[in-house]
């Protein structure tokens, strides 16, 4: 808007003339066609004691003469005051100021032009002199360094300063506050930051190795000019070297490894045994009751001979040295003490024909295919997970029978022991007999086989158990099978005792396979593909029908199962893959007969088996009852 | 007789008067009863001041915004006299620091007293007139100045008690009400057929003045008074 501001007189309503001043506002790049006449500028105040006015000519260059133009003043202190010519003209500046004797505050001072022949210019300036203060900048502006960050990046400042001299704070005639602003060197723009009353101020977060550039101002509170800034003063902090940030960081790092290292070395030495336990494994020696340990170890053969063969003591003690006494859990291998020492050299019968007591006459009980025997409290409860085919007695026999309840009492049966005399009263044996003359391989399945089926024709099919089984489904199908057979078994037991060497068929269906594929070796036994089942592997158990007795080289396979004889590891594999919970014992801990995946037995060295390696009697110890899936 | 009697009742009233006023004004905690925490005298003065400075400040905004509403063009100087014009006060700085202090203090407690009416009533309007937006959103300003300038007035009495106490104000400090120099209503002073907006602004105006006075006064007195590095 360039519309000149002008003075004007109203009529209020009650009659009062007043003098309404509307504002002297030029607007920007309105083409004034009148031309501007002299006009004030500016009036201020510095210390609120004196002030000075200065002037314009305008347009009108003629005036810019000294003296031309004449300020007047009309100061309302009285209402009869009047205009009154500037006490003090200074006119190099064209100003007019005004001292201390002809300055009031909270009294309005009207400003006038006049030319000389006192023709008001129009456009007169009124003020009230404290709203007119703008006080001189602060003087003694610096500033102290207070902290540098960590990182070395960032900083704070602590800026110091004084208020005017002019401006009377000490007499409490003027109060200040004040305002910092700062920027960095090139940049454009001012950062101000809140007012102060105080006389100095932190500046927080200044970058390292940036210039900064501060300046103050200051003005009355409630007040609404602001004097003029202070000089600007530069801050600067350089990054310090980093030669002691690096020490240290490498101390630190040395410090860390070195802590690490001792941390690790700790742990190690703590854990010294369980870690030896998962790196190296403890193999399980053999350990028999009765016998000190030392003697079985290597070298001492003659010695372990000795003794076992009766020494000079006539064999073992009835009640021989513990020799184990801070391993309660140790399993023995049971040796009988009226064990012969021709077991040991009768090396030409394969181990599993001794172990499933074929007709060797293997008087004791050495068997090669356990690892750990549990030891019962009594001694001859050990037999009883592991194969044991030399069962010389009955109560033995009834004692595993026992112990296995699923498990034929029938296993003599299968047995080719001539003193099975009571073994016709056993039910049919559901063992897994191995073919002698074959490779060394046999199938883990001794005392249970799940069922898988029962064919029309009465047979049991048995499955090679990928997982644990039903047990009681196989036992119980096991029962059923034992009595079906129950009679017949005794001429056929009889019979194959005579055979040196049993065949037998396995009728596997193989899982992978679509077929099933018939594993036998020499002469068949009447192994009639049972039934054909798809798609499992399975042994099926030619039934033991007691009709169907046909010769008895038919009835070769008096047992149920059928054995591959054939040394393909995969049969095997799948046919022993389960462990059977035969017991628990008084401690607590499961009696199984665990997967032969595991190591294979170390007292099974004349038996490379190549699949399934022999049935290591295992146990599971309580601890590792929780790792025990159903 | 009855001349007589006027004067006793007068002088009864008076002294009633001073009396009440003593007592009403006795400074509650100057002799550190229990339960009441003793106030230094440089305590006093900066209470003081920091409520003169917020009441100006208050009165300074409250007045700008009444011109931008209701002037925008143009900052308009007040041209009516204020009614506090009775009041003697100086005008510059020799004449503030060279007024003693008793003298300083009497102005202040004067023009004190003369706004308590008039801002109440300023409130008391502003809020009827609730038609104004300006009113309507600044009325609440009107009523702080109008409780702040009470609030001062008394502290500054307390004030003068404690500085009699210690000594530094002398006795010849008058109690006299300065309604005798004020018109008795103030805002009938400003008013001016229906008291609307324009009286406001010159009412305001004036206040604004005065409160920057009472600051100043106030400020000098500290300053004379205990002179340290507040000032």
């Amino acid at each position: 808007m360039g519309r000149r501001g002008g003075g004007g007189l109203v009529m209020r309503s009650d009659g009062v003339l007043c003098e309404m001043w509307i504002g002297l506002s030029q607007g920007p790049g309105v083409a004034a066609t009148a031309p501007l006449g002299p006009h004030f500028t500016d009036c201020i105040s510095r210390d609120q004691v004196t002030f000075q006015c200065w002037w314009n000519p305008g347009d009108f260059h003629n005036l810019s003469a000294p003296g031309a133009v004449r300020v007047f003043y009309l100061k309302k202190d009285s209402p009869t005051s009047d205009w009154k010519e500037c006490p003090e003209y200074i006119h190099s500046n064209r100003e007019c100021y005004f001292d201390a004797n002809h300055t009031s505050i909270w009294i309005t001072y009207c400003m006038q032009l006049r030319s000389q022949n006192n023709v008001t210019y129009p456009n007169d300036k009124c003020f009230t002199v404290e709203n007119i203060v703008r006080p001189d900048p602060p003087v003694s502006l610096n500033w102290t360094l207070l902290n540098i960050s960590p990182s070395g990046l960032s900083y704070d400042v602590m800026v110091n300063w004084e208020s005017p001299p002019s401006a009377d704070v000490r007499g409490g005639w003027m109060r200040l506050e004040y305002q910092i602003q700062y920027r960095e060197r090139n940049a454009t723009s001012w950062e101000a930051l809140e007012m102060q009353k105080q006389t100095q101020q932190t500046i927080y977060g200044l970058h390292t190795g940036k210039e900064y550039e501060v300046h103050i101002h200051c003005r009355m509170p409630a007040f609404k000019h602001f004097g003029e800034f202070s000089e600007s003063i530069f801050i600067q902090v350089t990054k310090v070297p980093n030669k002691e940030s690096t020490l240290t960081l490498m101390l630190v790092l040395v410090f860390g490894v070195v802590g690490f290292l001792i941390v690790i070395m700790l742990v190690v030495i703590s854990q010294q045994h369980r870690l030896m336990m998962i790196l190296f494994p403890p193999v399980p020696a053999p350990k028999i009751k009765g016998i000190d340990p030392e003697l079985l170890k290597k070298g001492k053969l003659d010695e372990l001979n000795f003794i076992l063969s009766g020494g000079g003591m006539g064999g073992l003690p009835a009640y021989a040295p513990d020799f184990y006494q801070d391993e309660p859990w140790v399993e023995f291998i049971e040796v009988d003490a009226d064990a012969d020492a021709g077991e040991k050299e009768d090396n030409q019968s394969s181990d599993t024909q001794r172990l499933l007591a074929l007709p060797q006459p293997v008087s004791h009980h050495m068997n090669k295919g356990c690892s750990n025997a549990i030891s019962f409290p009594d001694d001859d409860s050990g037999r009883a997970s592991c194969y044991d085919p030399d069962l010389p007695d009955q109560d033995t026999l009834m004692l595993m029978g026992t112990l296995l309840p699923g498990q034929p009492e029938d296993e003599e049966a299968s047995f080719d022991v001539t003193e099975r005399a009571p073994a016709p009263e056993r039910s049919e044996r559901l063992l897994v007999q191995t073919q002698t003359g074959g490779p060394q391989t046999w199938v883990n399945t001794d005392f249970y086989a799940q069922v898988s089926n029962v064919m029309p024709s009465g047979g049991v099919v048995l499955s090679p158990g990928q997982q644990l089984r039903i047990q009681e489904n196989t036992s119980a199908t096991e029962v059923e099978t034992q009595k079906k057979g129950k009679e017949p078994d005794g001429s056929k037991d009889t019979e194959e005792k005579k055979q040196k060497e049993l065949q037998f068929q396995l009728l596997v269906v193989d899982p992978e396979r679509s077929g099933y594929t018939t594993e036998s070796n020499t002469q068949q036994t009447s192994t009639p593909p049972s039934s054909p089942i798809p798609g499992e592997g399975y042994q099926s158990i030619l039934p033991q029908p007691a009709e169907a007795k046909p010769a008895a080289t038919a009835e070769d396979n008096q047992s149920p199962y059928i054995l591959p004889d054939s040394p393909q590891s995969q049969f095997f594999a799948p046919v022993a893959d389960y462990t059977v919970v035969q017991e628990v014992d008084s401690q607590h801990s499961l009696l199984l007969n665990p997967p032969p995946r595991q190591s294979p037995p170390p007292c099974l060295p004349q038996h490379p088996l190549k699949a399934l390696p022999a049935m290591p009697i295992g146990y599971i110890t309580p601890d590792m009852l929780g790792n025990l899936s159903p | 007789m009855r001349r007589v009697w006027f004067a006793v009742l007068a002088l009864v009233y008076l002294e009633h008067l001073e009396l009440s006023m003593k007592v009403g004004t006795a400074p509650i905690c100057a002799y550190g009863q229990a339960g009441c925490h003793i106030l230094s005298l440089a305590d006093f003065f900066d209470r003081v001041i920091q409520q003169s400075s917020r009441m100006h400040g208050i009165s300074s905004d409250l007045h700008s915004e009444f011109e931008q509403y209701f002037f925008p063009s143009k900052n308009s100087i007040g041209k009516r006299k204020c009614h506090t014009y009775g009041i003697l006060t100086p005008d510059d700085k020799e004449n503030a620091q060279r007024l003693g202090r008793e003298e300083l203090t009497e102005v202040i407690l004067r023009l004190l007293e003369a706004w308590g009416d008039p801002l109440s009533q300023l409130y008391w309007s502003m809020s009827q007139d609730q038609n104004q937006d300006f009113n309507h959103y600044s009325s609440n300003k009107a009523l702080e100045i109008s409780d702040m300038v009470h609030e001062l007035r008394d502290g500054v009495e307390k004030m003068a008690e404690k500085m009699k106490l210690l000594g530094v104000l002398g006795n010849t400090v008058s109690y006299i009400s300065p309604e005798s120099l004020v018109p008795s209503s103030a805002l009938s002073f400003y008013k001016q057929g229906e008291f609307n907006s324009l009286d406001h602004h010159d009412l305001l105006y004036c206040f604004r003045r005065d409160s920057n006075k009472v600051k100043n006064y106030l400020q000098i007195l500290k300053c004379t008074t205990l002179p340290g590095l507040d000032c």
